[in-house]
């Protein structure tokens, strides 16, 4: 008769793997996590995400008798900023609260997988998903507008910082806020402020001088400030302290965030 | 002597009141009043300050987008500011209540209650008629300061934020109620939010707008709400002030009529 070796029944301890490759497989498996949980979600996310862009681009001109090149310019060139934060700094979060409401928050935590590959993975998928909305309302403001936008290489590094900071900050936010109900009203604040309270899809000049002041310290101002020099054309000093405090930001959310993670409880 | 308790009167009987009647309807409001406005009571200051900031934020918000704003400009963005309170009121806070009213079993609860269905109807539009007030006058408020506008406020005005009020709440329910899934109404209500922002003529003049989205506006309510709201506080600017009057009617009469169709069925 067969004995059953009670070894064979344990699970090694060493399943958490180290070096490039477990990394490499690691992040595979968790991307198609990522996009096996979402698949309802991302069609519906992607659409909405198209539509709002659209929207904007072409509502905008609504607000005016003829509308002013410039002010077309601005919100054209503001959108592809709202297109890439949303999903990592507003759906992010939410799909925490989420998960924390449900209870698949800790199930998440226990996988065997190191936290860098988990927010790697998850970066992609707010790149990714942020992406066609860009081209979309880029292509609709051009056929639209007619503007005069050139665009430089510069568009790569841009949209890929601007993507790992709304990631890392909706990163930071949804696990260290610990009430769900709060992670979605910071959430819906966040919205408000991105659209209307930061110089984003209209110029610094017209708001007050205080509040431009204030949006001085937050990402949101210097975010648009690389896009639109990546899209126009355009650089300066200002482009150069814009990558600067964004990075910062990137750093400082991430440093939170694998604070808050890399916690026991 | 050991009094002689008759069988009888150990018997609990139906209760022979009429359960019908004026009378029998206005104790039944009454009571439903006072059990919407404990269950309102602790979200009446989140409402008010929700409404606020919905109302004022967008109209500070649309003043950063003009490049300069000239003062007709300036007083039709400060008098779209309580119709900006109201509409997030009635056609968000209210189905979002619904939903959760149904997914909580609260909704089926209350159509248990002894109380008639049109007395719980009006209760809750006549509570949250009176509590989108202050959010629309605080919303007005901070319009007016930031832009500096003279408003000419006249008696017109009472009725219209009356009936603007009433007709976005009673919509805002008959929708929530018609449409049976919560995730649909959900997504309704999501968009509804996003075409008023940014597509309704509230804040600014309806000309702006290409002919045929003019005419498509002539026909939703929000271009005639924010009318009849603009013809009870300032004077010339608004015009066919009676037919923006006939289209909120109109919208609160279907509202009201979609409330009573879904209320008055049997399950």
């Amino acid at each position: 008769m067969a004995t059953l070796d009670a070894a064979t029944l344990t699970v090694r301890f060493s399943a958490v793997g180290h070096g490039p490759r477990h990394w490499w497989r690691d992040y595979v498996s968790m991307l198609r996590w990522h996009l096996a949980s979402l698949r309802m979600w991302l069609m519906t996310l992607l659409a909405v995400q198209i539509l709002s862009g659209v929207g904007f681009v072409l509502g905008i001109s609504l607000f005016f008798r003829h509308i002013p090149v410039s002010a077309a310019l601005y919100v054209s060139t503001g959108v592809p900023v709202i297109n890439i934060l949303m999903v990592g700094l507003i759906f992010g979060p939410q799909l925490v609260a989420n998960q924390k409401s449900a209870g698949s928050y800790e199930y998440l935590r226990t996988l065997p997988v190191s936290r860098t590959v988990t927010a790697a993975a998850w970066s992609t998928v707010c790149l990714v998903s942020g992406i066609p909305a860009m081209v979309v309302s880029l292509v609709v403001a051009q056929l639209r507008y007619d503007l005069p936008l050139h665009i430089s290489p510069m568009i790569v590094p841009a949209v890929l910082l601007i993507s790992l900071a709304g990631t890392m900050m909706g990163y930071a936010l949804g696990h260290a806020v610990g009430n769900p109900m709060a992670i979605q009203l910071v959430t819906q604040l966040l919205t408000f402020v991105v659209f209307g309270f930061a110089p984003v899809l209209f110029p610094l000049s017209q708001m007050p001088g205080w509040l431009a002041t204030l949006n001085w310290w937050f990402p949101f101002r210097h975010m648009a400030v690389m896009t639109r020099a990546a899209l126009t054309s355009t650089g300066g000093s200002t482009v150069s302290t814009a990558y600067i405090v964004v990075g910062v930001w990137v750093v400082a959310s991430a440093a939170v965030a694998g604070w808050v993670l890399g916690r026991r409880r | 002597m050991i009094a002689v308790v008759e069988p009888r009167n150990r018997l609990v009987r139906p209760r022979d009141v009429l359960r019908s009647g004026l009378s029998y309807w206005l104790s039944s409001l009454a009571a439903m009043l006072r059990f919407d406005w404990c269950r309102m009571r602790q979200w009446a200051g989140m409402m008010v300050a929700f409404q606020t900031m919905m109302g004022a934020g967008m109209v500070l918000i649309y003043g950063f987008f003009y490049p300069s704003i000239t003062a007709t400009r300036a007083l039709y963005i400060a008098t779209g500011a309580p119709t900006l309170a109201l509409i997030p009121l009635g056609f968000v806070m209210v189905p979002s209540g619904v939903i959760m009213e149904k997914l909580e079993g609260t909704f089926d609860y209350i159509w248990s209650m002894p109380a008639p269905r049109s007395a719980q109807a009006v209760s809750t539009f006549a509570l949250y008629t009176v509590l989108a007030l202050p959010g629309a006058v605080l919303a007005l408020l901070v319009a007016v300061w930031r832009y500096g506008v003279h408003l000419s406020i006249s008696p017109v005005l009472l009725p219209a934020v009356l009936l603007c009020a009433f007709m976005s709440i009673t919509v805002g329910n008959g929708m929530a109620l018609a449409i049976k899934n919560p995730m649909v109404t959900n997504v309704v209500v999501n968009a509804l939010v996003f075409v008023v922002l940014l597509f309704s003529p509230i804040a600014y003049p309806a000309s702006q707008l290409p002919g045929w989205f003019a005419a498509v506006h002539r026909v939703l309510p929000f271009e005639s709400m924010a009318t009849v709201m603009r013809a009870g506080l300032t004077s010339g600017l608004a015009t066919q002030v009676g037919t923006s009057f006939l289209v909120v009617g109109a919208w609160a009469v279907a509202g009201c009529a979609a409330t009573a169709w879904v209320v008055g069925r049997r399950r």
